[in-house]
Order: C-alpha cells, then sequence, then structure tokens
C-alpha cells in the first residue's frame, strides 16, 4: 500500500488485521449513508442496524451474487414459512425458532447444491455472514406480525437495495485508500449526521405521495 | 427551471415526515403526554374524567393466568376487541353478533368431551366479514396481544373490550362493514385539517388509509365533505363500485366535534396531534383515540398543505377551546356559505338539485330536479308519477274529454271548478286542477300532494303532473315550493 497513516501502521504493527481496521472505519460511513438514504430519499428499510449488518455480511462472502442469493432464499423462506406455521397457532417465540431452524436446512440445502454445481464460491461461504442473514429474519417475522406481509417484502427489498448501496460504497477502492490515507476523513460523517438530523425538508418519496397536492398547488 | 422553483416553493407548504417529526412532534409532544396517547385504557381514563364521552369498557386482561379465569358468557354479543398500546389500527378485532349455537355441533361434542368444553362452544362471535370467531380465536389473539405482537416495541401488553359503537344511519351508504371516523388535527388549540374516514371492503372494514380506506377532506368552516382519496394517493370521487358522490357530505355534530377535538388536546397535554372521533347513533360524537403521530395522508384527502396552516397559527395565544374553534373555523374553511344560511335563515341551494320523494305507501325515489324560479308551481314527469304509486290518478284523467274546455285564461276558475266538481270524489288522489297557458302550447294537468325531501328539508307540495319525458329532469321545483331557499346559480 502506498499511503498509510502512521496511526493505522502502527494498528497493523501490533497485530490488528488491516481488514477490522477497514471495516470500523467504514461502519460510520455505511450507516450514514442508511440514514440519509432514510432521512432524503425515504427508504425505510429495517431500521438502521439490519440493513448495516446485511451489508457487512455482503462484504464477508466472496462474490456479491451469492450474497444475495443467500438474502433472498432467507426473506422467501421466511415468508413461505409463515403461511406453514399458520395453522399451528403457536406462540411468537417458538414460532421464530421453526421459521430460523427451517432457514437453517435450505441454506444447507443450497450449500449442498453449489457444492455439486462445482460452485466453490457459494460452498464455501464462511459460517457468520450466513447467521447473520439468517437472523435478519426475526426482524422480518416480527415486522409480518405486526405491518402484514406486503410490507415487510417492501422493506426487505428497500433493506436489499441499501445492502447492495452500500457494499458497493464500502468496497469502493478510491475510498478504501482514502480512509487508509486520512482516517480523520471519517469525522466528517459527525456533521453530515447533525445536519440529516435537522433538515425537516421532504424526502424525495413524499414529492411522488404527495403528487395529487402538488397539482392542486398550480 | 422554473416548474422546478415553483415545486421547491410548493414542497415548503407540504408537511413531511422530517419537518413532522422535528419540528412538531419533538418539541410539542412531552413524553408524559405521549404515553396517554400510546396507552389506550389511560387516554380513556384520563379523556373520562374530562367529561369527553368515550367508548364504554367492558373488561380488561392483564394476564394469561385472568385469560384462563375469564368468563366468556359476560360478554356482549357485540364487541371491540384491542390491545392497549396497539398503533396504527393494528390488533384490533370487531364482532357483530353473536352465532347462534348449532345444536347438532354441541350435542356432537358433549358426547366427545363429556360437556367440559360445552360453555366455550356456545359461545362464538361474527366478524364484519362474515367469519365466525371462536373463545379459541379470542383466545390466541388475546395471547399475542399479551405478548406484545401489536404494541409499540413489541412489549407485553393488556388486551381489552369495548363497546362497538352503532353505525350512524346518514354513513350506511358510504361505509362497507366497520364504522367511520373523524380525524382533527389539532395544534395550539386549533383545529387544523379534518378529513372522514371511511372502511372499505379492500381495507377490511378498517379505517385505516394505509389499509386502502378512504379519507375523504372536510371543509373546518361547515362540516362538509370536499375532495378524497382512497389508500396512498387515488383521487377518487364515488365510493368505489357506486355512484354515491363523496363530496359534499355534511357532518353532523360538527362544531362539537371540533370542540372535543381541542378539548381532548388540553386535557392530554399535548401540543400536537391527531383526534379520532366516531358519530354513535345513540350518543353522538364519541372520542375513539388520541394520536400523538398523526398520518401525513390528511394532506391528500384535503388536497392542501399541513405546514403552510400550521406555521400560520405557530405562537397565536388562544384561552378556550371554543375561541380555538373559531379560529380554526375562520382561518382554514374554505366557504361561507354557511354564513349566509345563518343570517338569512334559508339554505343555499343550487339550479340542480337531488331531491327525493315520497310516494304513495312510502315509496321512495330520488331524481335530480330542476330549480325553476320562472316557473309558479313544480310539476313532475307522468312516468315519475306512476312510479310513486299515483297509475291511477294519471291514468283516469287521461280519460277525460278535455277538448269541450277552451284553454283561455278568462276561462281558467271555471275550468278548474268544472272539472273538480265532475271528478273529484271518482279520480283518487286529485288534488287540483292546473291550468297552464304557455307559448308551446296550453294544457289543463292534474296536480297531487306529495311530499318530498330538497337539501335535507321536508316540503309537502301541490305538484302537477305532465309529459316531462323530452326534457332533461324528470321534477321542476317552481318558486311556489322554493320560498325556504336562496339559489345560487354558480353552484
Amino acid at each position: 500500500m502506498e499511503n498509510i497513516n502512521s496511526f493505522i501502521s502502527y494498528l497493523v504493527q501490533q497485530g490488528v488485521p488491516l481488514d477490522t481496521v477497514i471495516l470500523l472505519l467504514m461502519l460510520p460511513i455505511i450507516v450514514t449513508l442508511i440514514a440519509f438514504f432514510r432521512q432524503v430519499i425515504g427508504i425505510k428499510a429495517f431500521s438502521i442496524y439490519t440493513p448495516a449488518i446485511v451489508t457487512f455480511a455482503f462484504l464477508a462472502i466472496p462474490s456479491l451474487r451469492y450474497g444475495v442469493a443467500i438474502f433472498v432464499s432467507v426473506i422467501l423462506v421466511g415468508m413461505l414459512a409463515r403461511f406453514i406455521l399458520k395453522s399451528l397457532r403457536i406462540l411468537y417465540l417458538p414460532r421464530v425458532a421453526l421459521t430460523l431452524s427451517i432457514i437453517a436446512f435450505v441454506i444447507l440445502i443450497l450449500l449442498t447444491f453449489g457444492g455439486s454445481m462445482q460452485r466453490t464460491g457459494l460452498a464455501s461461504v464462511s459460517i457468520f455472514p450466513i447467521l447473520i442473514m439468517i437472523s435478519i429474519v426475526e426482524k422480518f417475522v416480527a415486522t409480518q406480525i405486526e405491518k402484514g406481509n406486503k410490507i415487510a417484502l417492501i422493506l426487505a427489498v428497500e433493506t436489499l437495495v441499501i445492502s447492495i448501496a452500500g457494499y458497493y460504497l464500502a468496497s469502493w477502492s478510491v475510498l478504501i485508500k482514502g480512509v487508509i490515507a486520512y482516517p480523520w476523513l471519517v469525522l466528517l460523517t459527525i456533521p453530515v449526521n447533525i445536519a440529516l438530523g435537522k433538515w425537516g425538508g421532504l424526502r424525495l418519496s413524499e414529492y411522488f405521495r404527495f403528487k395529487e397536492v402538488f397539482k392542486n398547488f398550480k | 427551471m422554473l416548474e422546478y422553483i415553483k415545486y421547491i416553493k410548493n414542497s415548503r407548504k407540504i408537511l413531511g415526515m422530517n419537518a413532522r417529526n422535528l419540528h412538531y412532534i419533538r418539541p410539542y409532544n412531552k413524553k408524559r403526554a405521549k404515553r396517554i396517547a400510546d396507552e389506550k385504557l389511560l387516554s380513556k381514563r384520563i379523556l373520562k374524567k374530562g367529561k369527553i364521552p368515550v367508548p364504554k369498557l367492558i373488561a380488561k386482561i392483564r394476564s394469561v393466568e385472568e385469560l384462563n379465569k375469564f368468563d366468556w358468557s359476560s360478554l356482549p354479543s357485540s364487541f371491540a376487541l384491542k390491545p392497549n398500546r396497539g398503533y396504527g389500527g393494528g390488533g384490533i378485532l370487531v364482532v357483530y353478533g353473536k352465532k347462534k349455537p348449532s345444536r347438532n355441533a354441541s350435542r356432537f361434542k358433549m358426547g366427545w368431551y363429556g360437556g367440559l368444553s360445552g360453555n366455550d362452544d356456545e359461545n362464538a362471535w361474527i366478524k364484519a366479514d362474515g367469519t365466525v370467531v371462536t373463545v379459541d380465536d379470542l383466545k390466541e389473539h388475546i395471547l399475542n396481544i399479551l405478548d406484545g405482537a401489536f404494541s409499540l416495541s413489541n412489549l407485553p401488553d393488556i388486551a381489552f373490550f369495548e363497546e362497538r359503537l352503532t353505525l350512524l344511519k346518514l354513513f350506511k351508504p358510504y361505509t362497507y362493514k366497520g364504522i367511520p371516523d373523524i380525524r382533527v388535527i389539532v395544534f395550539n388549540k386549533i383545529p387544523v385539517m379534518a378529513m372522514l374516514r371511511l372502511p372499505t371492503k379492500e381495507s377490511g372494514g378498517k379505517a385505516n388509509l394505509q389499509l386502502g380506506g378512504i379519507g375523504v377532506g372536510i371543509d373546518l368552516a361547515t362540516g362538509v365533505t370536499t375532495t378524497a382519496v382512497q389508500g396512498k394517493n387515488r383521487i377518487i370521487e364515488y365510493v368505489p363500485g357506486t355512484r354515491m358522490l363523496l363530496s359534499g357530505i355534511k357532518i353532523p355534530y360538527w362544531k362539537d366535534i371540533l370542540l372535543l377535538a381541542v378539548k381532548a388536546q388540553e386535557i392530554s397535554g399535548m401540543g400536537y396531534l391527531g383526534a379520532d372521533i366516531a358519530i354513535d347513533r345513540e350518543r353522538g360524537p364519541v372520542f375513539l383515540e388520541i394520536n400523538a403521530r398523526p398520518g401525513l395522508s390528511i394532506q391528500i384527502a384535503n388536497l392542501s398543505g399541513l405546514r403552510e396552516r400550521l406555521e400560520r397559527i405557530r405562537g397565536l395565544n388562544i384561552k378556550t377551546a371554543e375561541r380555538g374553534v373559531r379560529v380554526g373555523r375562520d382561518v382554514f374553511g374554505g366557504e361561507i356559505e354557511e354564513e349566509v344560511e345563518d343570517i338569512s335563515g334559508r339554505r343555499v341551494i343550487g339550479t340542480v338539485e337531488k331531491v327525493k320523494l315520497i310516494g304513495k305507501e312510502g315509496k321512495e325515489v330520488e331524481v335530480e330536479a330542476k330549480i325553476d324560479t320562472g316557473a309558479y308551481s313544480s310539476s313532475i314527469d307522468v312516468e315519475l308519477a306512476k312510479q310513486l304509486g299515483f297509475e291511477k290518478t294519471v291514468e283516469d284523467f287521461e280519460k277525460i274529454d278535455l277538448s269541450q274546455y277552451q284553454i283561455l285564461p278568462e276561462n281558467e276558475a271555471s275550468i278548474k271548478k268544472d272539472i273538480m266538481e265532475k271528478y273529484k270524489n271518482s279520480i283518487p288522489d286529485l288534488e287540483d286542477v292546473s291550468v297552464i297557458f304557455s307559448s308551446s302550447g296550453s294544457s289543463i294537468r292534474p296536480a297531487i300532494k306529495i311530499n318530498f325531501v330538497l337539501d335535507s328539508l321536508m316540503i309537502n307540495a301541490k305538484v302537477n303532473i305532465t309529459g316531462r319525458v323530452q326534457l332533461n329532469y324528470p321534477m321542476i321545483i317552481g318558486k311556489r315550493n322554493l320560498s325556504k331557499f336562496l339559489i345560487d346559480v354558480s353552484k
């Protein structure tokens, strides 16, 4: 690496993996991006934690394709499981436990399939990103119960969109080089978030939502 | 470019999610006050103390233990089951009547279970969509409520039963199942915007816009509905699938509703709130709930911006609820028609109005009538008269040989006298005879007595029966029956 900040090189010499340092520095940038999506564009997703953690899961999987494939199958199975388990009439936690178990089996099948198709990339995905994705199901199921299937699905798609955007941002080589060379730049997210938190303008999505009102203003 | 600047300018009139949270909810709604809004049982108690009518509480279930001990036969035939901390209409279950126990089924079960569950089996209710709700269904639903499945941030919750309100007749044709309610946004003791929320088939009988309900904007001054939206942003004019116009509905008890909304704001201590008020057939306006985070779709229903309105009244010093209601109606009301009506004591109508005629044996027919100040008396078409049950009158009158009369102004009195003397007793319902002189041909017509409703006023009138088939309106209303009205030709 050509241009490394002295603080970072000190950390690396002390045995902290460079990847860990980069990911920690990326975290404020990714969550700021998520806040921006919510406040300015109007994409909600499942709050802030879920899209952030899914972004990191994507970064930890060798190819974005596989990450998206796992995400989509987790959500689909989560929806299917709801239909199957509905007739059982059981309480919330056992129901989520059953859903998670079903998903674990499905992922296992997916990995077997990946292995047999010689897709070593899919077969060799490490366990932690998979666990992260499985755990978002709780959020999904809770939303399903509270707000219904449709809204849960919309929020899941929004989460996917934000996570993919986060993935591309955090794996953008210019940005990576930037934070390695000038880690203090990350502090800029503080004023950005304060500005976002004090911004009272219409969100982009609200221009569409209120389009009939705009028409009426003339 | 200019278009773009206009857009930005107009966007300041609309209240978005960011501005609502940042400028109104955060600074004006204190934590304690928000707790009142979030907990329905608490707000019920506080509102009741403040002399605001609320739906009666039937029973509370606070724990699984209480659920197991609950006496299901103590429930009335209709009720609403709600989560204490629910939001957005989630978790509310409404039943409309008790299901009659089917004898065969219960005897069959008695055989199997030795009568142990007999009591529960006899208790079953029917939901708006016709599905049956058994005690088991209720138990499961209540367990979910206790578990916090419908509460804000999934905290354990309390379930409660309350009285189900009855539907006002006026709203019946506009409503699918459920009960419509009126949402009033109140800020700084002033009602700012209001809408009528109608449950639809899509919304499953719930008056919730997000679920596909209808929101109808209301003119604050008069309480008359204006524009309407269904679901997120579909502007509609009629109730879907019908020809029921959504504009022009006059909400009864309008001033009382606004007063209740403002009083609830005073009691709750919240600066910015949404008040949900329903109208019960017997009790009149009943306060449903306080909303600390009222939705923004009310702006689409009214095709108007909230932010602009809120900024106009920020900082005004309003002493009493009555004054606040007056300011809100004066500042944000669109029309002054009611004032004219108040001053003159007469109603303002247009040149074409819907009229409901009440015929024989209670037959009712609704038609569009032309308001014609050029005519002295009112008249209806022959076909319409037949529909109303006056076939005999029409037919018998047609049999009279009218050629013997010379229709001239000087003969009018004698013609009338002659016909009435001859036929008054033989032709049913013949009230009078009119002799009409007009450029298109003079004629002699039978007249009958009939009641009709114009702009909610019942009028008893003598009307002529004529052949109006070729004309646009099956009825004209003449001067003689218009003394209680003023006519606005632009309407």
